[in-house]
């Protein structure tokens, strides 16, 4: 079923979704954003991901108008975030807190509808309601559900209005695996309707399977932007692993793709942008390998070199 | 609160007002108070403490529009307390009064409880859930004590004479109190309680703004 969202709002459907230019906010003098340029077209499905801290929640509050960041320029949808928040195009899940983000002593029907009511043109409730699997909840008052189902609400209300852009922080901490699977099935879904969606999480997974797109923040800056493929691209290296008796390091740092030798007792770790090669290689050159391994670079690799190897900005005197 | 009703026997009169009709008119608006507090500051702190505030936030609800919808809400639990009262006043306390006055005399109570209803707003969104209900508490005695609803201000020693005048409850059944009278309506009571209105609502509107600028959301 496709709700047409590519009526666009006032601005009509060009434009990005939303775009920061040189943000920077500080809690008194605690960096949070550091000159932040990052541009969200319409229709994208990206991750935000980071570490807790790392300043994804701040970036959101600032898409949402809930903070006026220190400095520089935000435009959501064509606009001020107040304005677009104002006219009902974004919804929302915030990270939950210390409370359960629900009106006390009130049934999950009624919240529903008393947030379905705000927008121009929300989604038919029925549809709402099966995508956040929250039928047998209806009945049930807020604060009788459990972690899982208060999630599933708070998805609920944050689709409810339709909005074109959707926010999401951590939006599976409180599920379990398969509840998790269905749950990113159901973001894709929702991105192939024309919406843009962000999710902000510290699951590597989670913004691997979920999303085209992974912005990895540390420490408030954008450390890297790209596709899953090519973010694990980027940071590259395959490993080659093997057995080598007399290795010769001048030897094996000259093969092609090689960009890291490391040598331990009787064992050689190779770093290749192009393991292929280098293996043609190995076998051309007559190197004596045993036990060759070759593993990928995954996401965590990846994220790990790019947020580990960092000094952080307090550290680097900056 | 009701339990002070009882003391309705005595005719003294205090002024040209009878005792009962004081104390009615003083319990109707204690009565007012305590449930504008209580209503406005538990019920408000325990939405902000849940997060459900912070969600309002990222919707299309304007902020005005949430204030206002809490206030309603509190003057709408005003009125049935400031009825009961009343009721207990004239059945037990033999409070007689023309219809058409007991009519003016609600109404008038009941507007003039939109103060408290705001300092009830106030409270809730001002202060942490934790400290809410002893702040609550607190501001019902001291409201209640100074502004004269448990002893005529007329009794006390004259700088509590003065400092009742600051407070909204001295000035709510004051306005009361005058239209049972039958003497005119100081401006000066409509002034105080307007003031409070406008003050309160300023506050809560600047609080909500420098939330967002300092980014505490």
């Amino acid at each position: 079923m496709v709700i047409g969202l590519l009526d666009g709002g006032i601005d009509g459907a060009a434009g990005p979704a939303f775009s920061f230019e040189g943000v920077t906010h500080r809690y008194g003098s605690h960096p949070a954003l550091s000159e932040v340029d990052l541009e969200v077209g319409r229709g994208e499905t990206v991750a935000l991901l980071g570490a807790n801290g790392a300043g994804k929640s701040t970036a959101i509050a600032i898409v949402l108008g809930l903070i006026r960041p220190t400095l520089g320029k935000v435009t959501v949808l064509g606009t001020s975030a107040r304005r677009a928040v104002g006219e009902g195009r974004i919804g929302v899940m915030l990270q939950t807190g210390s409370g359960i983000g629900l009106p006390p002593g009130v049934r999950v029907d009624q919240t529903l509808r008393m947030i379905g009511k705000l927008y121009r043109n929300p989604a038919p409730s029925a549809l709402t309601v099966e995508r956040a699997g929250i039928a047998g909840l209806l009945g049930r008052q807020t604060n009788r559900l459990s972690g899982g189902q208060v999630q599933r609400v708070r998805f609920a209300l944050a689709i409810a209005g339709n909005p074109e852009l959707l926010f999401l922080d951590e939006p599976t901490s409180a599920m379990d695996v398969d509840s998790r699977r269905s749950f990113w099935d159901m973001i894709r879904e929702l991105g192939r309707e024309g919406r843009t969606t962000v999710v902000a999480t510290h699951h590597l997974e989670e913004a691997d399977r979920v999303a085209d797109r992974v912005v990895v923040i540390d420490h408030g800056r954008v450390v890297a932007d790209g596709s899953g493929a090519i973010l694990k691209a980027s940071v590259a290296a395959k490993r080659l692993r093997f057995g080598c008796p007399s290795p010769d390091a001048r030897l094996l740092d000259s093969l092609a793709g090689v960009t890291e030798v490391g040598i331990h007792g009787g064992e050689v770790d190779l770093y290749s942008l192009d393991a292929d090669a280098t293996v043609r290689a190995l076998v051309g050159k007559g190197v004596a390998f045993t036990n060759l391994e070759v593993t990928g670079a995954g996401l965590e690799e990846a994220f790990v070199a790019l947020t580990a190897s960092r000094p952080s900005p307090d550290e680097a005197g900056g | 609160m009701l339990f002070l009703n009882n003391r309705r026997a005595g005719k003294v009169i205090d002024g040209t007002v009878p005792w009962r009709v004081y104390l009615m008119v003083s319990m109707c608006s204690f009565g007012s108070l305590v449930a504008a507090l209580t209503a406005g500051g538990a019920r408000l702190s325990a939405e902000r403490a849940s997060g459900w505030a912070r969600q309002l936030r990222v919707t299309p609800l304007p902020a005005w529009s949430y204030v206002s919808t809490k206030v309603m809400a509190i003057m709408l639990v005003v009125l049935p307390v400031v009825v009961l009262v009343e009721m207990v006043g004239a059945w037990f306390g033999g409070v007689g009064l023309a219809g058409s006055t007991w009519v003016e005399l609600t109404l008038l109570l009941w507007v003039t409880s939109l103060p408290l209803a705001v300092l009830g707003a106030f409270i809730g969104f001002m202060v942490h859930t934790e400290t809410a209900f002893p702040v609550v508490t607190a501001l019902m005695f001291v409201l209640g004590y100074f502004g004269g609803l448990f002893d005529p201000v007329s009794s006390m020693p004259h700088p509590l004479q003065v400092a009742a005048r600051l407070l909204p409850s001295f000035h709510q059944p004051a306005l009361g109190l005058a239209l049972l009278d039958g003497g005119g309506q100081p401006a000066v009571h409509w002034l105080v309680l307007g003031g409070y209105v406008l003050v309160l609502g300023l506050a809560i509107f600047f609080k909500h703004h420098l939330k967002e600028a300092r980014g505490l959301a």
